[in-house]
């Protein structure tokens, strides 16, 4: 108990209660993910596409439509998938202090979400293969509540996830039994 | 060594059934289509019965208990062998389940309830009654007074106060109010459908040979075509139509007086005890730190008959168990004058009269309006493709009505926050009114849609355990954007100064 007393004096404080932003690497890896699923989308519009064009008997300004709608729909999809990443990490915040931790999340939908820590009934922090390779991680807080059983926080850094999820567990002697 | 005990022999008649009954529905349909289609059947059913039967006797084998000096050890399985220690401390109550065939064989379905969700608890179905007794005797042991029987004395200390005792009159006006038997029987009105049995009794009425199914056919083929619609048979229909109507509300008052028979509440120290049934008597015990939030409904019935209805959302206990629910009655019927007192007596920080209830912003109703506005246009869509006069009046009409409505019902949305408890009520003809203490909240959360944004509201959402199916939940919509901050931090500031216990 004395031994992790001290380790938790010797770093510092994620319970600062200051407004902290996501890890910046989180815009490359969801970026990544955007081109993932932009070559995966664009792959199934191909096939659908091809097999139109060779198949049904369509007009021919039709026939040369198709190819231009494909290429007009990966690029947009593209486009939108890079931009977004950054958009977002714009609108994203969240602040750990001795009470709880507050998410901010949304663009258009925004949204502020409070868990206290007397709530907290136990957290996951997960990593994809992906999370892994730009050191992301993502809390997963469990709570007593319905909509809000599960309360994720995605595109911290992983030992950022670590120090919040230690924090956030009730200790020995708390309150919260 | 304490002695090992087992659970009474006619366990293997009620897990055989328990088992059987996933089949039951498929069974009949089985039975009652094929007719005289072959005797197959029956050696089919034999064939399911064996695994079934070899499963059921198994389990009741492998189920031993035993009261050791502070504990409760049970023990399961013979390939997967489970050994369960649940301290007597941790006990909270011993549920007891009777229907019909319990009462005649004289045993009965105990469930034991520690007090979270995540710590063990045990089913045992079934036990003798005299075993029930001697479990309540070692376990509960001092704390027994809290923990009656079903068909047992209500009263055995001098804390206990009833608080609602349900006469078959309340009740079938209660089932009347509530219509819950519709389900039941709309699915026997189903089963017969499909069998041709309403086909022949409308042919005996009727005399004509499609009367029931192509009749709403034939009434929309006259409307577009511009004929005459058949008003006799539409008048038959609605008439026997009404009839159902009527008999669906009759079975669900005989529905509610068998099932909610002899209601009794009563509150004993902490606890709430409820008694119930004809059939079936349920005894349970709902301890008064378990209600996660509180409803009062209050339909256009209702409001005629100057009555509400109670529920709660618990949470702590199995919460998969299917005979103790968990979204429980409080008060299936309450007179309106009444509630007050009840309320109060439930828990004394539940003070009805004391609240200050607060409204929304002002251009909320106008932004309902809109939404409802568009919700009728969209709906009305499909008419503007063949438009008449008539369809743009019924338009406007709605329109109308839409506005009405959003009027009403922003005006009847109001919420307060007092010493210990949020509170909330909305809804014009279907009203709804939900508490939640504050040591009950579990995660606090403000939203802001676009259209929020644009008239500076937000809307404010408390999340409280054991909410799967209310139908009405506290979130609060178009509260001024400052209103709606200082809401917020008071109630993240609440919960997360009140410790939470299940």
């Amino acid at each position: 108990m004395e031994s992790a007393l001290s380790e938790v004096e010797r770093q510092p404080s994620i319970a600062d209660g200051a407004v902290r932003r996501l890890d910046p690497r989180v815009i490359p890896l969801e970026q990544l993910t955007g081109w993932i699923v932009t070559a995966v989308v664009s792959l199934v519009l191909f096939f659908i596409g091809a097999t139109t064009l060779l198949a049904a008997p369509l007009p021919s300004w039709v026939k040369l439509a198709i190819p231009i709608v494909w290429m007009g729909v990966t690029v947009a999809l593209g486009w939108w998938l890079q931009r977004w990443p950054q958009i977002h990490y714009r609108y994203a915040s969240y602040i750990v202090d001795a009470v709880g931790i507050e998410i901010r999340e949304g663009v258009v939908w925004r949204e502020v979400i409070n868990v206290p820590r007397s709530r907290v009934q136990h957290t996951d922090v997960s990593q994809g293969p992906l999370e892994r390779r730009f050191g992301i991680g993502t809390l997963i807080i469990h709570t007593a509540g319905t909509e809000d059983a599960i309360v994720a926080l995605h595109g911290l850094a992983h030992e950022t996830a670590l120090a919040i999820r230690d924090h956030l567990l009730p200790r020995e002697g708390s309150d919260a039994v | 060594m304490p002695s090992d005990r087992r659970l009474h022999p006619y366990s293997l008649l009620f897990g055989l059934g328990k088992e059987l009954r996933q089949f039951l529905i498929p069974g009949l349909v089985v039975l009652v289509t094929a007719g005289t289609a072959g005797g197959d059947w029956q050696a089919w059913t034999l064939l399911f019965l064996i695994p079934y039967g070899a499963a059921v006797v198994i389990r009741y084998a492998a189920f031993r208990y035993r009261y050791e000096e502070r504990e409760l050890v049970i023990r399961t399985g013979f390939i997967f062998r489970n050994e369960r220690h649940i301290p007597y401390a941790r006990v909270q109550n011993i549920n007891a389940v009777q229907n019909v065939l319990h009462r005649m064989l004289g045993v009965v379905d105990v469930h034991i309830e520690t007090g979270s969700g995540q710590e063990p608890e045990a089913k045992m179905s079934v036990l003798p009654l005299d075993a029930l007794e001697e479990m309540r005797r070692r376990v509960l042991g001092d704390r027994g007074e809290t923990a009656a029987g079903p068909g047992e004395a209500v009263a055995q200390g001098e804390t206990a106060l009833q608080l609602l005792h349900l006469s078959p009159r309340e009740l079938a006006l209660s089932g009347f109010i509530d219509n819950r038997g519709l389900v039941v029987v709309g699915a026997a009105f189903g089963v017969l459908y499909e069998l041709g049995l309403i086909d022949g009794l409308v042919n005996r009425f009727v005399g004509e040979q499609d009367s029931g199914r192509g009749l709403v056919r034939q009434i929309i083929r006259s409307v577009f075509a511009g004929g005459s619609l058949p008003i006799g048979r539409i008048m038959l229909m609605l008439g026997a139509f009404a009839a159902f109507l009527g008999l669906i509300r009759l079975l669900s008052m005989i529905w509610a007086v068998i099932r909610l028979y002899g209601f009794t509440i009563t509150r004993a120290g902490d606890d709430l005890r409820t008694e119930f049934g004809l059939l079936t008597r349920v005894a349970t015990t709902i301890p008064v730190r378990r209600i996660q939030t509180l409803t009062v409904r209050e339909g256009p019935l209702h409001r005629l008959f100057g009555r509400v209805s109670v529920r709660v959302d618990t949470a702590g206990g199995d919460h998969k168990e299917q005979g103790v629910t968990q979204r429980e009655w409080l008060a299936p019927i309450l007179p309106r004058a009444n509630l007050d007192t009840f309320l109060r007596r439930v828990q004394p920080e539940l003070d009805l009269p004391a609240v200050a209830w607060r409204g929304v912003a002002p251009r909320a109703a106008r932004r309902a309006f809109v939404r409802a506005t568009v919700v009728v246009s969209v709906i009305a869509l499909p008419f503007w493709l063949w438009p008449s006069w008539w369809d743009v009046a019924v338009w406007v009409a709605m329109i109308g009505w839409a506005a009405v409505v959003a009027r009403k019902t922003v005006k009847h949305l109001g919420w307060s926050t007092t010493a210990n408890a949020v509170w909330y009520r909305s809804g014009w003809i279907w009203r709804q009114m939900s508490v939640a203490r504050f040591a009950k909240i579990q995660v606090v959360a403000m939203h802001e849609s676009p259209f929020d944004r644009r008239t500076h509201m937000r809307r404010v959402r408390v999340d409280t355990a054991g909410a799967g199916d209310a139908l009405h939940h506290i979130h609060i919509p178009y509260l001024p954007r400052e209103t709606a901050v200082d809401l917020y931090d008071a109630l993240a500031a609440s919960a997360g100064g009140t410790a939470f216990k299940w």
